[in-house]
């Protein structure tokens, strides 16, 4: 049967049976969702798209809307590839979405909480104490500490995929600093001001309000006597590869946006320097990891922290955003046990899937591991940003034999997921100037306050450029799309 | 009781001035069931007030900050401290030792008990040394400290500016040399790979008895012995710790007990001298 909606932008379009499209349905009919942008992009010719592309382009070169690349040279500063074809998700579909990040931020707060408490879930014997012991981010001086109104991770960042069963699965929880969130702005204006009339055909939930949101929160977890709380971000600086973000956040908050140098610790207050005096700082963004936080308390060496602060935050002066120690919940073989953290904390059922993980440190998974490598994806627990990550199928035998190497040097750092197939979308690609099959993703965003949840209503869809490629990390050369939440 | 005067005093000189900087002293004497803490002053050669703060493990620091140029500075603490006899260990006999390991390995002892039954950069047996001393399980737990406290100071030979604080467990077993630091950490290393809970402790030694480990401050050990408590071993000098040993903090090894922390902005080179004195009064 000859396909009905396919028309001359697409006609290059690929299909592939084992991968779900977006756009396009089994039978290459364009999904109900998809009608109308479909119908109204066939309007235009590819030239329209060439220019209109540039014109995108221009518009982040001139924002400066930049990140920075790290590779064994020198950083590079790139522009971040923006798409023109937005993602649409159905106000149903979101629902399920949202409820189930929801769920999983609030499960893993309430695990951070215990594991630096009673650790009840390692006592019942679901979660292995090794597993917490060893991992870099667990923080022994957050052992009985209470942060305000009892939130760890403040700020959460779950990536979601789709795989060709048409579910969601969570592929990560980011709780350490999650970023992108600027792009999910930025990518809602740039797609405004280059195809304005696309917007009148549908309703989508605005994603402007993040900042109102995330400013609401910070006040919400000021430390107890403050009246109106001085909230700041901190920054490791210009050349750190989301400053960009940190300084949009702080912009948009209407926020001091301060480095280490900035503030000071007196009587284990904070305090931020400005040109009328020291002013006290109540709630602090960071966007600094835990070892940079305070040089007398963690890593010595640290040029961009604050020393003092950590005093400051244990005596409940001032809040830090998110929580020091949050970080030992993101380790990738914490991720196995989600499931369980859910049903324990909860006493609910995952509303979204895991994705199957393989963890090196248990001898059974390992031996899996070593001897399927070619049909899983092997990724070391404590990295970000897609570094380390080695995808089986895509390797030599050379090469496969290299990963079991590092594996059994340290099988505590590495789990393995079986190859998941990230669902496509219809992408401009730029060389070919045609619109292109690509891997996509989603980073949603979610906030944690007292008596105040939030998730942003829509989210980075990240998509690998390259063609065939998963790695969707714009550190790995990932571009993003607008991604629109409908209101109905 | 014992009536103790403790005079911490260092010295930094810098080669380039130094325009601003923090300290973190870390040389309180606790106050717990055989020490009171009488009487602390602190004085700095230069114009700075010095702030007192509660760190990450709970324990009490002094805090400089210095906001003018200086190229040299000197500072000074004096505690007194009044130290009570330490309790005999008790019932050892009567101890059932079988009773004893199996609380070794009881899951929740486990797990209460984590972050000092595992090994940390300094206290981690290298492979090769892995089974350097089993405790023999046919003996009480307490009866294999003591046993462990003897072999660590036979095995290593007390020896002044022959290790840093950095240098691995790997070195100062197949050197065999050490200063009171190394002592501990091989300790703990020993324990810990026993399955028995031991924290590194910081403090200071009374001088007056020919004991290794003067005019710095001290390190030993303490270990979880189930069914009697935290009990303090010194294996620098092969004596279970007494009132000759003052208390000041206590953690996984020597970078969570740090007596000095800092972060100044300066260049070249640097030199730092320090002294510790305890004087005993009638």
């Amino acid at each position: 049967m000859e396909p009905t909606n396919f028309k001359h932008l697409f006609s290059s379009y690929d299909s592939n049976e084992n991968l779900f499209d977006e756009i396009f349905d089994k039978d290459q009919n364009v999904r109900q969702v998809y009608k109308k942008i479909f119908e109204l992009y066939n309007g235009h010719s590819i030239d329209d798209f060439v220019n209109l592309n540039n014109k995108a382009k221009t518009f982040f070169f001139n924002q400066g809307i930049t990140f920075q690349v790290y590779n064994d040279t020198k950083p590079k500063e790139k522009i971040f590839p923006f798409d023109l074809f937005p993602r649409i998700i159905d106000a149903e579909e979101w629902k399920t979405i949202e409820r189930g990040v929801l769920q999983r931020c609030k499960a893993l707060n309430a695990f951070i909480h215990d594991i630096y408490h009673d650790k009840n879930i390692i006592k019942a014997g679901l979660v292995p104490m090794e597993l917490i012991g060893s991992s870099a981010n667990y923080l022994t001086q957050m052992v009985d500490l209470d942060p305000v109104a009892g939130i760890y991770n403040h700020i959460s960042g779950t990536d979601l995929i789709k795989h060709s069963d048409g579910k969601y699965y969570v592929l990560e929880d980011n709780i350490r600093c999650p970023s992108g969130v600027s792009y999910v702005i930025y990518n809602r204006n740039a797609l405004k001001r280059s195809l304005f009339g696309v917007f009148n055909h549908y309703e989508i939930q605005p994603v402007v309000d993040y900042s109102e949101n995330l400013l609401e929160m910070m006040e919400s977890v000021k430390p107890k006597g403050v009246d109106v709380p001085t909230c700041v971000i901190i920054t490791p600086g210009v050349f750190n590869s989301a400053y960009y973000e940190h300084s949009f956040l702080a912009k948009t908050m209407g926020i001091e946006l301060v480095e280490g140098r900035d503030l000071l610790v007196e009587n284990d207050f904070v305090y931020m320097k400005t040109i009328n005096g020291l002013k006290k700082v109540d709630v602090i963004y960071r966007r600094i990891d835990d070892g940079f936080l305070d040089p007398l308390e963690f890593r010595k060496d640290s040029a961009i922290g604050v020393p003092g602060l950590f005093a400051a935050y244990k005596k409940g002066n001032v809040t830090l955003v998110n929580a020091p120690g949050t970080g030992v919940a993101d380790d990738k073989a914490i991720y196995t046990y989600m499931p369980e953290i859910i049903k324990f904390y909860l006493g609910e059922k995952p509303i979204l899937n895991n994705v199957h993980t393989y963890h090196c440190s248990r001898p059974t998974d390992l031996k899996y591991v070593l001897e399927n490598i070619p049909n899983l994806v092997v990724k070391p627990v404590d990295e970000a940003g897609g570094y380390g990550i080695s995808i089986g199928n895509k390797l030599t035998k050379a090469e496969v034999e290299a990963v079991k190497k590092v594996i059994l040097e340290n099988p505590r750092k590495y789990i393995a997921q079986p190859i998941m197939s990230l669902s496509v979308h219809a992408t401009y690609i730029d060389e070919c100037q045609s619109f292109e099959q690509r891997h996509v993703d989603l980073r949603t965003f979610t906030l944690l306050g007292r008596d105040k949840e939030f998730v942003l209503k829509g989210g980075l869809t990240r998509v690998a450029l390259q063609k065939g490629n998963l790695i969707v990390n714009s550190s790995q050369g990932g571009g993003s799309k607008d991604t629109w939440v409908l209101k109905k | 009781m014992f009536n103790y005067n403790i005079k911490y005093t260092v010295e930094n000189t810098y080669e380039n001035p130094v325009f601003e900087a923090f300290w973190q002293y870390l040389v309180i004497p606790l106050n717990n069931e055989t020490q009171q803490l009488i009487s602390s002053e602190f004085k700095t050669s230069v114009d700075s007030r010095i702030e007192k703060s509660i760190n990450g493990y709970n324990f009490e620091t002094a805090r400089i900050h210095c906001k003018k140029p200086f190229e040299s500075i000197q500072f000074e603490a004096v505690f007194k401290v009044v130290k009570t006899e330490a309790a005999p260990l008790k019932n050892i006999e009567n101890l059932n030792d079988e009773d004893d390991f199996k609380a070794l390995n009881d899951l929740d002892f486990k797990i209460d008990f984590y972050s000092y039954l595992n090994g940390t950069s300094l206290t981690t047996l290298p492979e090769q040394y892995s089974g350097i001393y089993l405790f023999d399980t046919t003996k009480s737990v307490i009866e294999n400290v003591k046993l462990l406290n003897a072999w660590v100071y036979t095995h290593l030979y007390y020896k002044t500016e022959v290790t840093a604080v950095d240098t691995s467990l790997a070195e100062i077993i197949e050197k065999r040399h050490g200063v009171c630091q190394d002592f501990t950490h091989l300790f703990c290393a020993i324990a810990r790979k026993n399955k028995v809970p031991a924290r590194y402790v910081s403090g200071y030694l009374h001088q007056g008895n020919g004991f290794f480990g003067d005019s710095q401050m001290h390190a030993w050990v303490e270990v979880f012995v189930p069914h009697m408590g935290w009990i303090g071993f010194d294996p620098t000098n092969n004596i279970l710790t007494d009132h000759n040993h003052i208390k000041v903090s206590h953690g996984k090894d020597y970078n969570d007990c740090a007596p000095l922390k800092g972060v100044l902005y300066s260049t070249g080179e640097n030199q730092t001298k320090y002294e510790v004195e305890v004087t005993y009064q009638q």
